[in-house]
């Protein structure tokens, strides 16, 4: 352990150790079947994936500040069905993508103000209001028509590509890049760490906790929000049930990225790392002929592995920082660690 | 068990106030009778025997499911994997009929399938560290996918046994009275005398309260809670059964959708999800609160694809309800305490959670683990 230190503090940064990871399964893939890298396929599985990158970055900010948004699927499906519905009825593409975020944005407003003005747990709110968008959403497919759409605008959000890249990657990269900056370069986004390692500290240190926990719902919501529009784009048509399921996947993707459910760790590029690891495995089980049944298990496995390395990464930080080791993973300790050591984490993770 | 604090040192009417106010099964039951009322009143459908019998009857799977998410909150768990479980349960006791078993031997397969399952949730929650709800959406997909991969995504049909028909309650046994509800009734009592009368309930009351203190006090934690989440699994297993034979066939998507049900009943029922609350007696008038107001939304003639939205509204409702009368206990509390200050010192003990703000309640429980 001691003659390894310096290799085990590089793969203890999160990211790093699922960025390899990824890099080997995309290998794996590529020798199995030698399509696998081609520019179409490429482009295709990255439009693909890239509404659920979406969410999974949303939902890896209010990981990181100790909560969890289970609403982010169907707010998605709800928001492309909006997108759909408004560019159907004969409004202006533009008009349609706000509609299509300004639902996302609806959404995380009442899961933000529930949870954090009536201080009820976050998950079983997020529960509720994803049966409602859900609901929402069924009950908009039976009574306008959600098919048959022509709308070249919309579609030109992912189908059309600039500078020989599909539209969409540049939007995702773009956000990503601005979120990434939100999280590790803002007032903001400190606040967001300290309230994650732990809430208590952060309040005597003066952040606002309940403020900071608000605008993270917002931040998923309106995320999921974008999400949908650029799934209403790529499908042209929304079903009842679309985007139900997607909030696993995507909190399983934050998770094997290294965005700790305990709160406090990660950052959005590790998350995206994340997603993408799902996105490559469903993508080549599917080129390799596997049921995509199997696919669920392999999120839930997933999860499993994040968790699970999770802890053994958070035990190593703990045995190298003997001496002047924090409090906050040591369990059954409820000192508070101070909030100079929150900043550490969040510059360093 | 939230009310045991207060019986102490306080005048009887001032109990009688508080109890209206803190219990909140009273609340649920006032609720219950205002809605039938309001459908007794608009619809006179409502109050027909077949009615209230169908009521009751299709309140039963939720009931079994509510039934044993109650005792998983109360450790401050949550088990998302209800729904899942319950329709792979249904196809174990399907398939095992459609093999030729017995019922009392397809029976027993699944009640072992439930309690592996919850064995296994409990497990990946105490030993390997997962946040409940983590480890049980895990298994939720786990379960559903094993269940798809399993029937090829086609319903499992033609096990039904004369016998059967009774589990399932699509016949009566004694007039409109059904096994199912009996099952339920007998069950609702046993978890009762579970909760109130024996070592293990006063062990999940204390472990939903404080891990910590549960622990210090030489309580085996990690086996109460994997013993609640094996509850929940063999109340899962129970209503598999039942739903398998009142069906007549199970499809891969049986279990969709119903832990959301089984939660809203549970917390109409006054469990809360920070642990340590939660009545049976709840979690029983909870499924029948909302089969009454399902049946209520389908008498009023809204097209059931409302339904979803008027589950997670109730949901929204109750939790909210459940948040805002553990705030007014807190309040009862601090008054009592300025008003009777000799008994600070005895009281003490008693103080602790609800004077604590909202916010710092979560990394409490993190520190906890």
């Amino acid at each position: 352990m001691r003659s390894g230190s310096r290799l085990m503090r590089i793969l203890g940064t999160t990211g790093v150790p699922i960025a390899i990871a990824l890099v080997i399964v995309i290998l794996v893939f590529q020798v199995l079947s030698p399509v696998f890298l081609r520019p179409s396929a490429v482009s295709n599985y990255l439009n693909n994936g890239i509404p659920i990158l979406l969410i999974t970055v949303g939902v890896a900010f209010v990981i990181v500040g100790g909560g969890i948004d289970l609403s982010i699927g169907t707010v998605a499906g709800l928001s492309a069905g909006m997108t759909i519905w408004a560019v159907g009825a004969g409004m202006p593409t533009p008009v349609g993508v706000l509609v299509g975020v300004a639902t996302g944005l609806v959404f995380g407003v009442v899961n933000g103000f529930v949870i954090t003005q009536f201080g009820i747990n976050d998950f079983i709110v997020t529960l509720a209001t994803l049966n409602v968008a859900g609901g929402l959403l069924i009950v908009l497919s039976e009574n306008v028509s959600l098919r048959g759409v022509n709308a070249p605008g919309l579609a030109s959000l992912t189908q059309g590509s600039t500078l020989g890249i599909p539209t969409s990657f540049w939007i995702a990269v773009v956000i990503f890049v601005v979120m990434q900056f939100l999280l590790m370069r803002t007032v903001f986004g400190r606040r967001l760490f300290a309230t994650g390692v732990s809430s208590e500290a952060a309040t005597l240190a003066g952040v606002e906790v309940r403020r900071v926990r608000f605008n993270t719902f917002v931040i998923s919501g309106v995320l999921a929000g974008a999400a949908g529009v650029l799934l209403a784009s790529r499908l042209g048509a929304v079903q009842a049930f679309l985007g139900m399921g997607y909030e696993f996947t995507a909190i399983a993707g934050a998770v094997l990225g290294g965005v700790s459910l305990a709160g406090g760790r990660g950052s959005v590029w590790a998350a995206v790392v994340g997603g993408l690891m799902l996105a490559t495995l469903q993508q080549g089980l599917r080129l390799n002929g596997v049921d995509p049944v199997y696919f669920s298990i392999v999120t839930g496995l997933a999860i499993v592995t994040g968790v699970v390395f999770d802890r053994q990464a958070q035990r190593l930080v703990l045995r190298r920082n003997v001496g002047g080791g924090p409090a906050q993973a040591v369990g059954a300790h409820p000192v508070a660690p101070e909030a100079s050591h929150a900043r550490e984490t969040g510059v360093k993770s | 068990m939230s009310t045991d604090q207060s019986k102490a040192r306080v005048s009887v009417l001032e109990r009688a106030g508080y109890r209206l106010l803190l219990d909140p099964t009273l609340g649920v039951q006032a609720m219950l009778v205002t809605i039938c009322v309001v459908a007794a009143f608009s619809f006179p459908v409502f109050l027909t025997e077949v009615n209230l019998y169908n009521v009751v009857g299709s309140s039963i799977i939720v009931m079994l499911l509510a039934l044993g998410m109650t005792v998983v909150l109360i450790a401050r768990g949550i088990d998302l994997s209800v729904g899942a479980v319950m329709a792979l349960c249904a196809a174990v006791t399907a398939e095992a009929l459609l093999n030729g078993y017995p019922l009392t031997l397809a029976a027993p397969m699944a009640l072992a399938t439930g309690a592996a399952v919850g064995i296994a949730n409990g497990l990946l929650i105490t030993k390997l560290g997962l946040p409940d709800f983590i480890a049980t959406l895990a298994m939720l997909g786990f379960a559903s996918g094993i269940l798809y991969i399993w029937t090829g995504g086609v319903p499992i049909i033609g096990y039904m046994v004369p016998e059967f028909y009774y589990v399932g309650g699509l016949t009566p046994l004694v007039g409109s009275v059904t096994v199912p509800m009996l099952i339920a009734l007998v069950l609702a009592l046993v978890l009762g005398g579970l909760l109130g009368w024996s070592r293990l309930g006063t062990h999940l009351f204390a472990v939903g309260s404080s891990e910590h203190s549960a622990r210090q006090s030489g309580v085996a934690v990690h086996r109460v809670r994997i013993l609640a989440y094996v509850i929940s699994g063999l109340m899962a297993a129970v209503a598999g059964i039942v739903i398998a034979g009142r069906n007549t066939n199970v499809p891969a998507d049986l279990g969709t959708g119903y832990e959301i049900q089984a939660i809203a009943a549970a917390v109409i029922g006054g469990a809360s999800l920070g642990g340590g609350r939660g009545r049976i007696l709840g979690a029983v008038l909870g499924a029948l609160t909302l089969a009454v107001s399902i049946n209520l939304i389908n008498l009023l003639g809204v097209p059931s694809s409302y339904q979803k939205i008027v589950i997670g509204a109730i949901l929204l409702l109750a939790v909210v309800a459940n948040r805002l009368s553990e705030i007014v206990n807190a309040w009862a509390r601090r008054r009592r305490l300025a008003r009777a200050p000799v008994d600070h010192e005895a009281d003490a003990p008693d103080l602790g959670p609800p004077t604590v703000p909202a916010e710092s309640l979560k990394p409490t429980r993190k520190a906890l683990r």
